[in-house]
Formats: C-alpha cells, sequence, structure tokens
C-alpha cells in the first residue's frame, strides 16, 4: 500500500507542475461559481420562496460549489489508459512489481488532488463573496472532506474501467461521457436529490452516482450524522464492487494485453 | 556459469483486423470483421548464461521486441515455454520485477514534468530499497552515468542523450541480475551512443549485470556483445559469436563524407562509389579487402574534409547476406 501512495504522491506533484492549466481552472471555477450564483437568485427572486425542498439559497450555492468542486477534479485517467492501450504504451508499468490497475487508481488520485485543493479554495471564496455568508458547519466539512475521498476513489476506480475497455472498443470517450452525464443528473451535480420527482429519487438513491456529488455536499449544507454513515457505508460497498469489478477487468484485459512493436 | 534465461519453442501469434478500402469497406469491416493472424515469433529456442552480453538483432518488425515483451512478462506467449531466473514471466511478472531491468528506448519511464530525482525516489519506494541502500546505490550511479547535474532539471528540459543515461540509471537502481534494453541507442548521436554503450559494458564488466539488448544497428552488437542472434520474420537465422558475424557476413562499411572541395575521385581496391553529388559522396569499403583506417587516412590526405561518418551496413543487407551464404531464401521478403 505505501507503494501505491507514493505514486500517490509523484502524481500530485507533477500535477503542480502544470501551472498555466491550473490558473485556467481557478479561472473557469470562479466563472461557473459566478453564474450559478447569479441563476439561483433569481429563481428564488421569482419564486418569492426563500426554501425550495427543504434547501434555502445559502444552501443551494453551496451546494452547488461542493459537487462542482468534486466534478471538476474528477479523473480523466481513462484518457491516458486508452490511449496508452491503443498504442502499446504500458511497457513501464507493466515491468514494475505493481498492480497496474491499483496503479492507476493510485496515479488518478494523484492527479486530482491537486485539484481538489484548489476548485475547493476558489469555490469557497467566490462563493463567500458573492452571498457574504458562509455556508455549512465545520463539522460538515469534515464530513464533506471524509466523503469526497471516499467519493474521489470511487470516481477514480469508474475512470481506470473506462480506460480499460479501450482492450476492447477503439474508443472510451463516449462511455465517460455516458458516465459524465449521469453524475450531472442523477449524480446531483446541479440540483440536489431531494428535488427530484419521488420515483427518481427512490432510484437515484441506491445507484453510485450520488455518492459521488450529492452526499458528500449534502453532509456540508445540512450535515446528519446518521445521513453521513450511510452514505459512507454505501461508498464503501460499492468501493468493494468496483475493485472486484476492476480486478476481473484486469485479469481478461492482461490476455488480450496486445503490445505493438516487434 | 549457468543458463539464467531458457526459452523453448517460444511463438506469439497476434490476431489484427484489417481494415477495407473506402467507405463500403469499412462498412462491410464493422459488420463482419476481416481478422489476420501475424505471427510475429516463430518457435524461438535458446539460453543465456549469467553475466552474458547478448544482442538480439533484425530489422524493424522482426519480433525482437514482442520476444523481451515475453521475457519480461508483459506479454503471454501463443505457446512454448520460458524461464527467466526460475520464473515463468508471464505468470510471476512481479516477483521478476524485482530482479531484472528494462530500458526502452522509445518510451519513457521518468514523470515528464519532474526532475529525475522524483521518479528515482518513486522507483525506489516501488522496489522496496532500505534508505540507506538507496543512497549508496545512488551514489554510485549519478557517478557512473554523469547525471549529477541534471539530477534536479525537469526531464523535459533534457537532450535525448541526457535522458537516456538517467533512463538506465533508473532501470539499474534496484540491482537487477538482468539487463533487458530494447533499441537503446535509438535517435541518439554517435557520440551519444558510444558514452551509452560504454556504460553499459561496464556495468556488465563491474557488476556482472547480464546484458540482453535488442537493436537494429549493427554498430551497437560490436561494441557491446560478444554473442549475436539474428532474427527475421520472428524465426532466428543465426546464433553465434559477434566475430564470426563479423567475419563471415559483416563485409562492408559505408563512409559518408562532406567535401570542402569538387570530388576529383579515389581510387583504392576494395573502394567503390556508392552515390556522389556535389560536396557529397558515399563511398562503400569491402573491409576484407581495405581497412576502414587507411582508406580514411587516404581520403583525408587527398581531400579537405569537413564532415565524416563511417556506417554499418543496414541489417537487411546482412540478413539478405546470411540466408545467401547459407543457401535459404527469405521466403516472406517483401512480406
Amino acid at each position: 500500500m505505501i507503494r501505491y501512495g507514493f505514486v500517490l504522491l509523484t502524481a500530485a506533484r507533477q500535477q503542480l507542475a502544470y501551472r498555466a492549466e491550473f490558473a485556467m481552472r481557478a479561472i473557469s471555477m470562479a466563472l461557473f461559481m459566478g453564474v450559478f450564483m447569479a441563476l439561483w437568485s433569481t429563481a428564488y427572486g421569482v419564486s418569492g420562496r426563500s426554501e425550495l425542498a427543504s434547501y434555502g439559497l445559502v444552501d443551494i450555492v453551496w451546494y452547488l460549489a461542493m459537487t462542482e468542486t468534486i466534478v471538476l477534479s474528477a479523473s480523466r485517467v481513462f484518457v491516458e489508459i486508452s490511449e496508452a492501450v491503443r498504442a502499446g504504451d504500458l511497457t513501464y508499468t507493466l515491468v514494475r512489481p505493481l498492480s497496474y490497475p491499483f496503479y492507476q487508481v493510485a496515479n488518478s488520485l494523484g492527479g486530482s488532488a491537486p485539484r481538489f485543493a484548489l476548485n475547493l479554495a476558489v469555490a469557497a471564496a467566490v462563493v463567500t463573496v458573492g452571498l457574504g455568508r458562509v455556508g455549512g458547519s465545520l463539522a460538515g466539512l469534515a464530513a464533506f472532506l471524509g466523503l469526497a475521498v471516499l467519493a474521489m476513489l470511487l470516481d477514480a476506480l469508474v475512470a481506470v474501467l473506462i480506460g480499460l475497455a479501450a482492450f476492447w472498443i477503439e474508443e472510451t470517450t463516449p462511455i465517460f461521457w455516458i458516465y459524465q452525464k449521469l453524475l450531472f443528473t442523477i449524480g446531483g451535480l446541479f440540483l440536489p436529490l431531494e428535488m427530484f420527482p419521488a420515483w427518481l429519487q427512490d432510484l437515484a438513491r441506491w445507484l453510485p452516482f450520488q455518492l459521488i456529488t450529492y452526499a458528500p455536499a449534502r453532509a456540508f449544507v445540512d450535515f446528519d450524522p446518521a445521513f453521513v454513515l450511510r452514505a459512507a457505508g454505501m461508498q464503501l460497498a460499492y468501493i468493494a464492487v468496483l475493485t472486484l469489478l476492476l480486478l476481473g477487468v484486469w485479469g481478461r484485459a492482461k490476455r488480450r494485453l496486445v503490445i505493438h512493436g516487434g | 556459469m549457468s543458463a539464467i534465461i531458457n526459452v523453448d519453442n517460444l511463438c506469439k501469434t497476434f490476431v489484427t483486423a484489417e481494415k477495407q478500402r473506402g467507405l463500403g469497406g469499412s462498412l462491410r469491416s464493422l459488420l463482419r470483421p476481416v481478422r489476420r493472424e501475424v505471427q510475429a515469433v516463430k518457435n524461438i529456442t535458446f539460453a543465456v548464461e549469467e553475466g552474458e552480453r547478448l544482442a538480439f538483432i533484425g530489422p524493424n518488425g522482426a519480433g525482437k521486441s514482442t520476444t523481451i515483451k515475453m521475457l519480461t512478462g508483459i506479454l503471454h506467449p501463443t505457446s512454448g515455454t520460458a524461464q527467466v531466473l526460475g520464473k515463468v514471466p508471464w505468470r510471476e511478472r512481479q516477483e521478476l520485477a524485482y530482479e531484472i531491468g528494462t530500458v526502452f528506448g522509445q518510451k519513457s519511464q521518468l514523470w515528464y514534468h519532474l526532475p529525475p530525482a522524483d521518479s528515482f525516489e518513486l522507483l525506489s519506494r516501488i522496489y522496496e530499497l532500505e534508505r540507506s541502500a538507496y543512497r549508496q546505490r545512488m551514489d554510485e550511479l549519478v557517478g557512473l552515468f554523469e547525471i549529477g547535474e541534471y539530477l534536479h532539471t525537469p526531464v523535459r528540459k533534457l537532450s535525448l542523450g541526457e535522458r537516456m543515461r538517467c533512463e538506465i540509471a533508473a532501470s539499474l537502481l534496484h540491482r537487477p541480475r538482468i539487463l533487458f534494453l530494447d533499441e537503446p541507442t535509438i535517435g541518439l548521436d554517435v557520440v551519444v551512443k558510444q558514452r551509452i554503450r560504454d556504460l553499459i559494458l561496464e556495468l556488465n564488466q563491474r557488476e556482472g549485470v547480464t546484458v540482453f539488448l535488442t537493436s537494429h544497428d549493427a554498430g551497437d552488437v560490436e561494441v557491446l556483445c560478444k554473442r549475436a542472434m539474428v532474427i527475421n520474420h520472428g524465426e532466428v537465422i543465426y546464433d553465434g559469436r559477434v566475430s564470426m558475424l563479423k567475419r563471415d557476413y559483416i563485409h562492408s562499411k559505408a563512409i559518408s563524407l562532406k567535401l570542402g572541395e569538387p570530388w576529383r575521385g579515389f581510387d583504392h581496391p576494395g573502394v567503390c562509389v556508392l552515390k556522389q553529388k556535389g560536396y557529397g559522396v558515399k563511398l562503400q569499403v569491402d573491409t576484407a579487402v581495405a581497412s576502414i583506417e587507411e582508406v580514411i587516412a587516404r581520403l583525408l590526405a587527398r581531400y579537405t574534409v569537413v564532415d565524416i561518418n563511417v556506417d554499418n551496413p543496414p541489417m537487411e543487407e546482412i540478413i539478405a547476406r546470411i540466408y545467401q551464404v547459407e543457401g535459404r531464401e527469405d521466403t516472406q521478403a517483401d512480406g
């Protein structure tokens, strides 16, 4: 495990080297939050209500700041993996005493960690200045950070699985799009699950997507120990399932390995 | 001495999908893909002793890399067996990884935006090296490869030669018993190539590391290895001493000259002009008749020379000669 920890640290260090990308990310995060703050303010103003599905304006904007922080820090490791599979470039990671899928999970988390810190700082700053109010609570923040770590791990497992799909299909980006759009919709990126129709809420609660976006953000704006424990339990269960799936898929992928160049 | 690599009837067949021409062809390929089997490695059998320096040579696409990838556990063979240090590579890949080092000339194991020192540090953790042993090893490698001054420069800012020295040092960090080098000198200029060759040689002599090298540059083989195996279309067509390979099959070298004056001809036994244009000329020297040193000395005496290069004949030529001498036919010459 320690070895994978060092892979994560090295990937984080490499991510910090992309300074221009960092600046662009900060700017786009600030823009997103500015636009959504204006939209929600208008929506609440027009509706004439102070709460929608038990969320006040401050809650919903902070909710969005947290979901965006996670989604914009999400793994893009599937691109790296699919390109490597296509080009036959897995060689160096395969000659190490490491498990390839776990190496990529660590690599993905390392890439996400600095983005996460940056996104969180920018979103929190913009929202605090824009609303003039800090949302959530300290307990909520702790719960958010804990659930967000598990959420990022879940996301990394999905991203590695999507990347490994390149062993069977030429182009993996469409699968990523589907996954991303599911996060945006039933994952609760823009709207918390409470705002969904009842039947969709019931469905979404059992799926893993809300565990990546909705659950950590909801824990921040409305801290409830029972909710946090249930969400963490579900996250761990899905992590276990996806880990087994990943090992199974890798077992099959290994046999298909065709590395070009004679 | 004992064999540390044993390969018995190793075969690797790839199945590739063939694309047909045009839009109609693309659609047909989508509905009913045409698959073609490519035999990359055919019944290869050989053994390598501990401490040997073996060159595995052949033209592009001959099956060299595929063989190295099977011996390092990356690829599963289609049939046949192999043991490296008593382990079946593709079944015990991670255990074997502690005992072998690999360098792929066309790929990089160093993190591109980080200085090599960070990649070394990570590798030391991956191979679970003790801190004191790691520091001692680093000192040795930094001294031997003279990489101290770029250890803290991001890899993207290094030249190919500097990077390659770091790549080889990185693969030696965990003191492997066998070093697999896949085209380690590809793309390097003559001086850097020579430096890399010297380093590999020194390492073999100092630490007894077995060197298994693939190359399509006959120069690597001449300087570095005692034994050569020539592979073509997945088959071993020569396995023997490099000195014999040279004596029997490499009879010529090419000298490329850039002159400071017009070409006025050059009359010397065993030398013929292959190409001549303006102030540039390419000569072929039959090394059985004339020595390279003597020809160069006479050329320098006769002409003002701006630039000079001595090259081995291309692999294709050596292979054609092996087929010719053995009375065999290269059945897939166009394949």
